[in-house]
């Protein structure tokens, strides 16, 4: 089973086709393949969100996602969230301030990013929920909460007025 | 030395900044993105300049070039305290320059710069003097050469918002720069001797600003160590040995790893220095393949002893060791201390404990080594390079100043990366193997070679007289010493001339007023030979307040008085508790109390609880108390923590969000400690490795926080640090409050407070 | 004093089964012109094939489409799919149409020698001679592929093929599907599929020792493969019965918002196979499931159940004590942590679903340790926590979520249910 298989798939709006150990997770593959280290690695087994990235625009760890798993599928990662760091998650995080090591702050944006598509007014319930399975190891957690309703806040009202 | 910019800019761009100085040209280079290191400069808002620039650097610590653009040179790590920005504010605020032309340059290892160490709560506390009167000399001199291109009397000019001014006419620093003759350089002593700004001219200190190094970490732009890389690379996992110490390799069996493709060999490695006994590296073309081929490769080591050690019998040693009078290191030994307690009227005497505690840094460990045009490269991110590098020349067989640590973003210091061991196998590895090597430790290979808090004892004793005044009190400590084991020669020695580990007593030697005192610390030899105690985010405070305050609730009880009294009361000064100091103490505490409604009437099951600290150090003192408010769940044993008042005296407050933060994270990181993390070791290594049993604070458990810091323009202290230790006890002191029971044992588990209420 | 008469009428009955198993050998013919079938009847056998799921047994893993070679625990032995390819010498290209239609119907080869009944020929006598000629015609055009057949390792006596027709005697039903005359055109065409070609009683429907589906307890469920292959009659655990409407979003999107996602086998039924057949063949087979499970009758109790359910869906319902609550928490909540009103199909409410209801703990176990969908699979993805959870950490989570999110009695013996099925 370690004969290399070859994968394609979306990665960030690019194709990228790569050759790997079926199993190698997708993690790796962004990482030391494609070269994004946005993705982080912090527990390899699915319990800190370092790793979080989108497949088909939901938040997966892709620590445990193993690349096969994701043959011709869209792969969104931190880099591919916003063309100029602008989104509106990553404006609420630097105006709260909320990084700081920073490591797992990638994972963060991206399940975050997945929680208020699908919770667009989210309660404290459910961004604990939602977020609670991203380790902050700083524990910079009450700005993350601060900075998810700002954004949340701040779509809605784009929203609004469109 | 690297230079970058931040916001995705030049990031694959080769660049060349050259810079003219007083003292020469030098030259920067900074390489191409596969060798980056880090975010090692961080812009607040435009591009580097690139090119043939001029510019002033009058002391080591800064320069600006010749468009103006203030560059600070930090040697502290940034792992998430926000340092170069509190630094550059600091020099920014002396020197007058606007905070948008602020640059911060993460340096590389340099003799020049003296004392490379991030941690103790220092950095600031420790930079800003220096810093200062660095900024104000450069300011000076930019002054005076402002004034010959003004025409203008010195004396008449002022410096502002990156410009000189006098007689109605400007200058700006850029055009001093370019067109001046700026060779002013200073001594060591001229700085010394030079006058900083009053604090009512600041104007960048304490005033709210955003931290440089954050729009990076939202992007995935930010760079750490884990995100070295160079052509040529070859990854690595190590293969631990079952114990930290004392194992050596028998046999190694690689056959079943060799079919792994991209599987290059195993190594065992041959450590001059002794930092890594027993390991052996597995290297591959590929993270994921060195990963496989570890788990099929078989080792067969020589353990040591420790590996039958577990934590019930390093605890009991400790026990053992202090309920000896004997040994040890009197820290504090006032006179008559037996005397105080042979003839009180009663006494008291509890034991307090806890439990081993993992660093968990999100980021795990990793390095990356190789040789260079006959350098070493080691690129990875550390707190304590100044402790590391000799040892690092031992391991390779070279001289220090043949090695250089490139500088990188740390994924969670935490203490962790004072102890740079982890840069050793990687660069005997690479050594070894003739080509770059970037050794990545897995999340359970980071939490087995961890060098964890250690598992500490305490025994705590207080003597009253018969008109209820506290007359004398012991505190006894015994824990693995981390400052004993990795830089013995940092181990000041008590009154009995034995040295003794700061880091693993400081804050038992407490500013109250309890008459004659003693503080003994006693290492615990166990611990220290099962595995390597290491330095952990609040170090010996984090149990040696946890004992402290508990017990001064419990002496309060004795005493019948409110705990917030008895504390105040111990707090009234005495020749060796300066009343200055005490009574900062007192002030927060008193304040804490009050805005957390001490005294007001609880629901059921609910209760206040109180703990002060005066931080790292006596030397450093920062004031922090805290009330915890808990509601106990009877019939689970659940303890929930409702809200958190914290309020601190650190002096002045540089960056006042990032001190907010600390704040915030220290707290946390106190209630995480207090009721869900600890470890134990079982034969010789921690029973936890990864998530799944190893369980921090995460968000659903975190409480309101009212955090206050109180005015002050006295010269900062440290705030990374002391809310951790007060947390705890806090929170104990509040379930004694809410249910009546008294927990000794940190961590605070359900199962424990199910057993104390059932005992009850 | 009856054992003689007792061995007596056994040889007796062994006897009959070795003359009734004598069927003659149908003579090979050279393969079939791809032009003796038309596009029609190769695109309906395409669907049938699909709905039967041909391939998922006639193909190792790995292998060539058709070419047999997988491994089934029959729980009397391995057996080894059969080459159905047409290739002449090693698949079935020198198979007659008729030939083909008699191992369809009866479960005997071309040779004459008696099928296993692993191969649900049971099923496959229901199908009418356009459904079976359209079959032929899809399959003889299939790329031939050689691989030769693996050897059986059913274990005596049933490996004997003869006593197969003593099998069959007991338990086989020969004969084309009829219709009930009070049910709707739907029903009966729902009915026909499942009772046919899809074969859905092979998994769904308990089996007795010898092997055959328990004709008492049809759909009452039955387990396959490590999985529970749940039940589809009314005594289905899920807490809210599968309506005709559940069914279709079910098969036709491998996703139903009020009980969950395919998994396991099921994922490649729905997504591989019955992915082919018409939005009216799901409709019906909803119709027929739907009617079958009684779910009109407990439909009633639908709203207190989804709101008992929505109840249970809280993160910390006073227990948080329990480690596999904080094992679900961290590395489950994110994804299956469900807003009050309208429970999302993906990422559901796992108090809906009967992998946490049904007294049978394997498809959450499976679900866990395997994950759900993955590469070119359209529906969801769950990464497989095979290499994250010790048995230990996923015992917990089960036990922590039978408890919290269903009535139900714990789960017995839970780490080792997990270490069992582990691969």
């Amino acid at each position: 089973m370690t004969t290399p298989a070859t994968t394609s798939f979306q990665l960030n709006g690019k194709t990228l086709t790569v050759t790997t150990p079926p199993g190698t997770p997708l993690l790796w593959v962004i990482r030391d393949i494609a070269m994004l280290t946005g993705t982080k690695y912090g527990c390899g087994v699915g319990q800190c969100g370092a790793c979080t990235v989108h497949l088909r625009g939901r938040a997966v760890r892709s620590c445990m996602t193993p690349v096969s798993a994701v043959a011709g599928a869209e792969v969104l990662t931190i880099e591919g969230l916003s063309a100029d760091g602008q989104h509106p998650l990553q404006k609420a995080w630097v105006q709260t301030q909320a990084p700081q090591c920073g490591y797992c702050q990638s994972g963060q944006i991206m399940q975050a990013a997945s929680l208020i598509r699908r919770f667009p007014h989210p309660t404290d319930d459910d961004i604990d929920s939602v977020m609670n399975g991203n380790l902050c190891r700083c524990m910079a957690y009450v700005r993350i909460r601060q900075a998810i309703k700002l954004a949340a806040s701040e779509v809605q009202g784009a929203e609004s007025h469109a | 030395m690297h230079e970058i910019s931040n916001a995705g800019i030049a990031t694959t761009r080769r660049s060349f900044l050259i810079t003219i100085t007083a003292a020469g040209i030098s030259m920067t280079l900074t390489l191409p993105h596969s060798a980056q290191a880090a975010g090692s400069s961080i812009t607040s808002g435009s591009v580097l300049a690139t090119g043939l620039v001029s510019a002033f650097e009058p002391t080591i610590w800064y320069d600006i070039d010749g468009e103006g653009i203030l560059s600070v040179n930090v040697i502290r790590a940034e792992m998430g305290q926000h340092v170069g920005t509190a630094l550059a504010r600091i020099v920014a605020d002396e020197l007058e320059m606007n905070w948008a032309s602020v640059r911060l340059r993460y340096v590389d290892t340099d003799p020049k710069w003296g004392t490379m160490v991030t941690g103790g709560s220092w950095s600031v506390w420790q930079s800003f003097p220096y810093l200062s009167q660095a900024a104000a000399a450069g300011r000076l001199a930019l002054i005076e050469e402002g004034a010959k291109l003004l025409r203008v009397a010195k004396s008449a000019c002022i410096a502002r918002n990156g410009a000189v001014s006098g007689a109605g006419k400007s200058v700006s620093y850029a055009d001093i720069i370019r067109r001046g003759q700026l060779t002013r350089r200073y001594s060591v002593d001229e700085l010394k001797a030079m006058p900083i700004k009053e604090a009512a001219d600041r104007r960048l200190i304490g005033m709210p600003s955003e931290a440089l190094d954050i729009p990076a970490k939202t992007t995935g732009a930010a760079r750490y160590g884990l995100d070295a890389q160079v052509p040529d690379m070859v990854y690595a996992r190590p293969k631990l040995p079952p114990t930290r110490n004392g194992c050596t390799v028998k046999s190694i069996d690689d056959s079943a790893a060799r079919g792994i493709p991209g599987y290059l060999k195993s190594l065992v490695l041959e450590d001059p220095s002794g930092t890594v006994p027993g390991w052996v590296v597995v290297c591959a073309d590929s993270f994921m393949a060195a990963s496989s081929a570890a788990e099929r490769v078989k080792v067969v080591w020589a353990s040591s002893t420790a590996a039958s050690v577990s934590e019930a019998d390093i605890q009991a040693r400790g026990l053992k060791l202090i309920s000896d009078p004997a040994g040890g290191s009197l820290v504090v030994e006032d006179a008559g201390v037996d005397a105080a307690f042979s003839v009180a009227k009663s006494t008291i005497e509890h034991d307090y404990s806890t439990a081993t505690v993992l660093h968990f840094q999100l980021e795990p460990l990793n390095a990356l080594a190789f040789e260079k045009d006959g350098r070493w490269e080691i690129h990875t991110g550390n707190q304590w390079q100044s402790l590391i590098l000799p040892t690092l020349a031992k391991a390779l067989g070279v001289a220090e100043d043949q090695v250089v640590m490139r500088t990188y973003l740390i994924g969670g210091g935490f203490g962790r990366r004072l102890n740079g061991d982890y840069t050793v196998p990687a660069a005997l590895a690479s050594k070894a193997l003739g080509r770059p090597v970037k050794l990545v430790w897995t999340r359970a290979d980071d939490v087995l070679f961890d060098s964890p808090r250690s598992p500490s004892v305490q025994r705590v004793r207080m003597a009253f007289d018969a008109t209820g005044q506290v007359t004398g009190m012991q505190h006894h400590a015994s824990a693995g010493w981390p400052t004993q084991v990795m830089v013995p020669s940092f181990m000041p020695k008590g009154k009995n001339g034995e040295p003794y580990d700061p880091f693993a007593i400081a804050g038992a030697d407490h500013w109250y007023s309890v008459g004659a005192q003693r503080v003994r610390a006693v290492s615990n030899d166990l611990a220290n030979s099962t595995f390597r105690p290491g330095w952990l985010r609040s170090v010996g405070p984090g149990w040696t307040n946890w004992a402290l305050e508990s017990f001064m609730d419990e002496a309060a009880l004795v005493a019948g008085l409110d705990p917030l009294a008895f504390r105040l009361r111990l707090l009234g000064g005495s020749a060796k508790n300066s009343a200055g100091g005490a009574k900062q103490q007192a002030q927060v505490l008193q304040r804490a109390a009050d805005k957390a409604g001490w005294g007001s009437k609880m629901p059921a099951d609910t209760g206040l609880g109180l703990a002060t600290t005066f931080g790292q150090e006596r030397d450093m003192p920062t004031w922090c108390a805290c009330v915890a408010r808990v509601r106990v769940n009877r019939s689970s044993g659940v303890v929930k923590v409702e809200r958190l008042t914290i309020v601190a005296d650190a002096g002045t407050i540089v960056h006042p969000d990032g001190a907010l933060a600390q704040m915030e994270g220290a707290s946390l990181w106190g209630l995480s400690m207090a009721l869900h993390e600890g470890t134990d070791y079982v034969n010789g290594q921690v029973r936890d490795t990864n998530l799944n049993t190893y369980t921090p604070l995460r968000m659903r458990d975190v409480p309101p926080m009212d955090i206050e810091f109180v005015a002050s323009t006295a010269p900062p202290t440290g705030l990374g640090e002391p809310a951790t230790t007060v947390v705890g006890p806090a929170i104990g002191n509040a379930i004694f409050a809410a249910v009546g029971i008294r927990l000794r044992h940190l961590p605070m588990r359900p199962t424990d407070v199910l057993a104390a209420l059932k005992a009850h | 004093m009856r054992k003689p008469i007792l061995i007596a009428v056994v040889a007796l009955f062994l006897a009959g089964c070795v003359g009734l198993s004598w069927r003659s050998a149908i003579a090979p013919q050279a393969p079939p012109l791809a032009s003796l079938f038309t596009s029609e009847q190769v695109a309906l056998g395409a669907q049938m094939a699909a709905a039967g799921n041909c391939a998922g047994c006639h193909t190792a893993e790995g292998g060539a489409a058709f070419g047999g070679g997988l491994g089934l625990d029959t729980g009397f032995g391995i057996a080894y799919s059969p080459n159905i390819s047409p290739d002449p010498q090693t698949g079935i290209g020198n198979w007659s149409e008729a030939a083909f239609a008699r191992a369809m119907r009866d479960g005997v080869a071309r040779d004459g020698s008696q099928l296993l009944p692993v191969f649900p020929y049971t099923h496959f006598t229901k199908l009418t001679d356009v459904d079976l000629a359209a079959l032929y015609a899809f399959v003889m055009t299939r790329p031939p592929v050689v691989a030769i057949e693996q050897t059986n390792t059913i274990r005596f006596p049933f490996n004997v093929r003869a006593l197969q027709a003593g099998w069959k005697l007991l338990y086989f039903e020969q004969g084309v599907y009829q219709n009930v005359a009070t049910k709707s055109a739907a029903w009966n065409r729902g009915a026909y599929l499942a009772e046919g070609i899809a074969h859905c009683a092979a998994c769904h429907t308990p089996r007795n020792r010898f092997g055959a589906e328990n004709s008492h307890s049809a759909y009452a469920g039955a387990g396959f493969d490590g999985w529970l292959a749940p039940p589809l009659d009314a005594s289905n655990p899920a807490p809210l019965p599968w309506t005709q409407q559940d069914l279709y979003d079910y098969l036709r999107m491998g996703e139903s918002e009020r009980h969950g996602v395919a998994a396991g086998a099921m994922a490649g039924i729905v997504h591989g196979g019955l992915a082919k057949l018409s939005d009216a063949d799901i409709e019906a087979l909803g119709t027929y499931f739907g009617d079958i499970n009684d779910s009109a009758a407990r439909e009633g109790g639908a709203p207190a159940a989804l709101a008992l359910a929505n109840s249970r869906r809280s993160i910390d319902a006073g227990n948080e004590t329990e480690p596999g609550a904080n094992l679900y928490l961290s590395a489950c909540a994110a994804c299956h942590y469900g807003p009050m009103v309208k429970p999302p199909a993906v990422r559901s409410s796992l108090a809906l679903s009967s992998a946490i209801t049904s007294d049978d703990p394997s498809n959450f176990i499976q679900t866990v340790l395997q994950g759900v969908g993955g590469a070119d699979t359209p529906g969801p993805y769950m990464p497989g926590f095979a290499n994250a959870l010790s048995d230990a950490d996923v015992a917990l989570v089960a036990s922590y979520l039978r408890r919290t999110r269903s009535d139900r009695p714990a789960w017995p013996d839970l780490t080792a249910a997990v270490a069992a099925r582990r691969r």
